[in-house]
């Protein structure tokens, strides 16, 4: 049982969390290219929900329980509401965005080719004496005396970071001022 | 609980630091609601700028008496740095609060959310020149944008306002995103240890050879981010539209209080997280300042409005204050970027001040609305002349001191080619800014009588016109008195 955890927690492991980011990535893809709006939003769905798996094999239990929550019950539900109510089909036909395809297309691919060749140079360089450590280590106060996981991240929140916490809620906040601002049809 | 106890402990220790920031907060949302909704019952609309000025002010004060220190798990510190572009901050704010009312006014868009919009702008400058953390970097960047998104699109009516509210919002979440990938990739490459700035440094100097390309790329990228902010070439193809549809207010805010934080961010997490760094970012960054500087100064030359011209000349200068970040002596940087970035705030909030007046009379902001301005209104245009002549940086002005002082620094530092690009794109600059005076002295008023201008833009001009003034006599004084107040 014990090695059959220990395999679970390595091999398997890292093996499904790359299933999971390239579910994500797939998800995200469909998102962008599908034509019809809801197909989009089933596209988010699954980026969403795949993100909420690589969470989970990084054993971060409850972020993946929030991301779930969140998006995939809370956004998705939303955006499928403003799918409903907006009528799409008007701008079905419209070419827009899409004059400066090529250009784009290039772009991408230089971007892609360039991050390639940072991230094989980074994990497979010549000069690799010590390896490259890819696994995220935080160092706080808060986060060293945490026991168990939503221990860690209540405590990274309200100890570690603190601030930035409290910033997002003003961020949040002024998104709100900002949308009634913009939306508001007279100022009297 | 001893956790909770020292939780508690930590943050009335820290609290004090943050005390201006807090006011801010607390009032801005307080005017939101309860407050506002209180007080428009008793007053007019229009008082709002004046309330909001008088925060403005004792925010001032509380900066000054804020202590030195750092706090909240070292993600955010007082120092010179901090108070100098803090009051930047606040000053840039003060000016633009003034601008906005008879602009609004006469647009009839008074509202209370735009003043505690610019409120919570401020603050969220106040945060980023004092983080010292990849996060709270990152948080208040986008409090400060997010806030500055909204208000240049403030003006929805309007095709224009609203372009340049949408330009700006995507591409400014798109070099957001830049900065954020950046960031992430110099976590990794670090470690994945630490994002303090401070110990970042140390944990990049220890990074094994192989992740030196991964540094690099997050570098390159975390610049891009910061060009983006502070609109430096090849970045900066956003800034003459968001300034031309930009309430413009809002416009002389834009190319002054941003531009002020994010620079002093850009010397805080240049010289200390990548200061080990240096020569990945050098380069890019000279091209950048170089670029920025002949750019910026040539395409001015061909602009009739008035709002593009200071875009471009915008860019310009920020160009040349690109040469103190390049500096290895982040200390020298930080002051020269903010001698530089005091007297520019003074200059545009004049300029700005005397356009909102032209603007006011629905002559529109054309150079070509200034001429004949020296018959109109003597005053009005012989401020406007020392304005451009600072701005030009001509001796014996304020400007030019401010400028003398960078390049000065630049050529201790041995960037002795940029330098001599900046005096001679600063020589070209000479032209546009002379052009605006030519047109307004020696070019016959259209008909139409001079009308008075409001006590609010009278203040602004007659107050900048007499700073800068004042601060062209004391010019070689001012320069040993910055060395004492900006003290990394």
């Amino acid at each position: 049982m014990e090695q059959l955890e220990q395999l679970f927690s390595t091999v398997l492991t890292r093996h499904v969390f790359l299933i999971f980011g390239v579910l994500s990535v797939i998800g995200a893809g469909a998102m962008i290219f599908s034509r019809n709006a809801v197909h989009s939003v089933i596209g988010f769905l699954l980026a969403m929900l795949s993100i909420a798996g690589a969470y989970l094999c990084l054993r971060a239990e409850f972020l993946a329980m929030a991301q779930i929550l969140v998006y995939a019950g809370g956004i998705v539900v939303l955006f499928l509401f403003v799918v409903m109510l907006v009528e799409m089909t008007k701008y079905k036909e419209r070419k827009i965005f899409q004059t400066q395809t090529p250009v784009a297309l290039v772009v991408v691919l230089i971007s892609a080719v360039t991050f390639l060749g940072v991230f094989l140079k980074t994990i497979f360089g010549k000069s690799a004496e010590v390896a490259l450590t890819l696994n995220p280590e935080l160092t706080g106060d808060g986060l060293n005396a945490a026991t168990h996981n939503v221990q860690a991240v209540s405590r990274g929140l309200f100890a570690d970071y603190l601030l930035p916490f409290e910033i997002l809620s003003v961020i949040l906040l002024v998104a709100l001022v900002g949308a009634v601002v913009l939306a508001k049809s007279e100022r009297g | 609980m001893p956790f909770a106890e020292s939780l508690w402990g930590n943050l009335v220790q820290d609290l004090p630091l943050l005390v201006p920031v807090l006011f801010l907060w607390i009032v801005g949302t307080l005017m939101l609601w309860p407050l506002g909704s209180w007080l428009l019952k008793s007053m007019p609309k229009r008082q709002w700028s004046g309330i909001t000025f008088v925060v403005l002010l004792v925010t001032l004060v509380l900066v000054f008496r804020t202590p030195a220190g750092q706090g909240f798990s070292g993600m955010f510190q007082v120092d010179g740095l901090t108070t100098g572009f803090q009051i930047l901050a606040i000053v840039a704010a003060a000016i633009t609060v003034i601008l906005s009312q008879p602009q609004l006014n006469a647009l009839k868009e008074q509202s209370v959310e735009y003043y505690a919009l610019i409120l919570f702008s401020t603050s969220g400058m106040m945060l980023l020149v004092g983080a010292t953390d990849l996060v709270s970097l990152y948080m208040a960047l986008e409090l400060m944008a997010l806030c500055i998104y909204i208000l240049v699109g403030y003006l929805r009516e309007q095709d224009r306002g609203i372009e340049a509210g949408i330009k700006y919002f995507l591409l400014g979440a798109f070099s957001s995103g830049l900065l954020v990938y950046g960031m992430s990739l110099i976590f990794a490459a670090a470690g994945g240890k630490t994002t303090n700035l401070a110990a970042l440094n140390q944990a990049l100097a220890l990074a094994p050879r192989n992740a030196e390309l991964m540094i690099f790329t997050g570098v390159i990228l975390v610049l891009a981010g910061f060009g983006f902010k502070v609109a430096a070439v090849p970045f900066h193809m956003w800034s003459p539209d968001v300034y031309d549809g930009a309430p413009t207010p809002i416009t002389a805010f834009l190319s002054t209080a941003p531009k002020a934080a994010a620079l002093g961010a850009f010397v805080r997490l240049f010289g200390t997280a990548f200061n080990g760094v240096h020569g990945d970012w050098a380069a890019p960054l000279s091209f950048m300042a170089a670029a920025s500087m002949i750019l910026g100064n040539i395409a001015a030359l061909r602009q009739q409005s008035m709002k593009r011209l200071l875009a471009y000349s915008s860019i310009a200068h920020v160009g040349y204050m690109l040469l103190a970040v390049l500096s290895h002596d982040a200390q020298a940087g930080a002051q020269a970027i903010w001698l530089y970035m005091l007297t520019y705030l003074l200059m545009q909030g004049g300029v700005f001040a005397v356009i909102i007046y032209l603007q006011g009379k629905g002559e529109g902001e054309r150079i070509e609305d200034f001429r004949g301005l020296s018959k109109r209104r003597p005053m009005l245009a012989f401020a406007m002349l020392v304005f451009m002549l600072s701005l030009g940086g001509i001796p014996p002005m304020l400007g030019f001191f401010a400028k003398f002082y960078l390049f000065k620094l630049a050529i201790e530092q041995g960037f002795v080619t940029l330098t001599v690009l900046a005096f001679l794109t600063s020589a070209i600059s000479a032209y546009y800014y002379l052009n605006v005076v030519a047109t307004m002295y020696f070019k016959e008023a259209p008909e139409g009588e001079a009308q008075p201008m409001g006590s609010g833009l009278s203040i602004v001009v007659f107050a900048t016109c007499l700073l800068v003034l004042v601060g062209t006599c004391l010019g070689p004084w001012l320069m040993d008195w910055t060395a004492r107040i900006v003290l990394v």
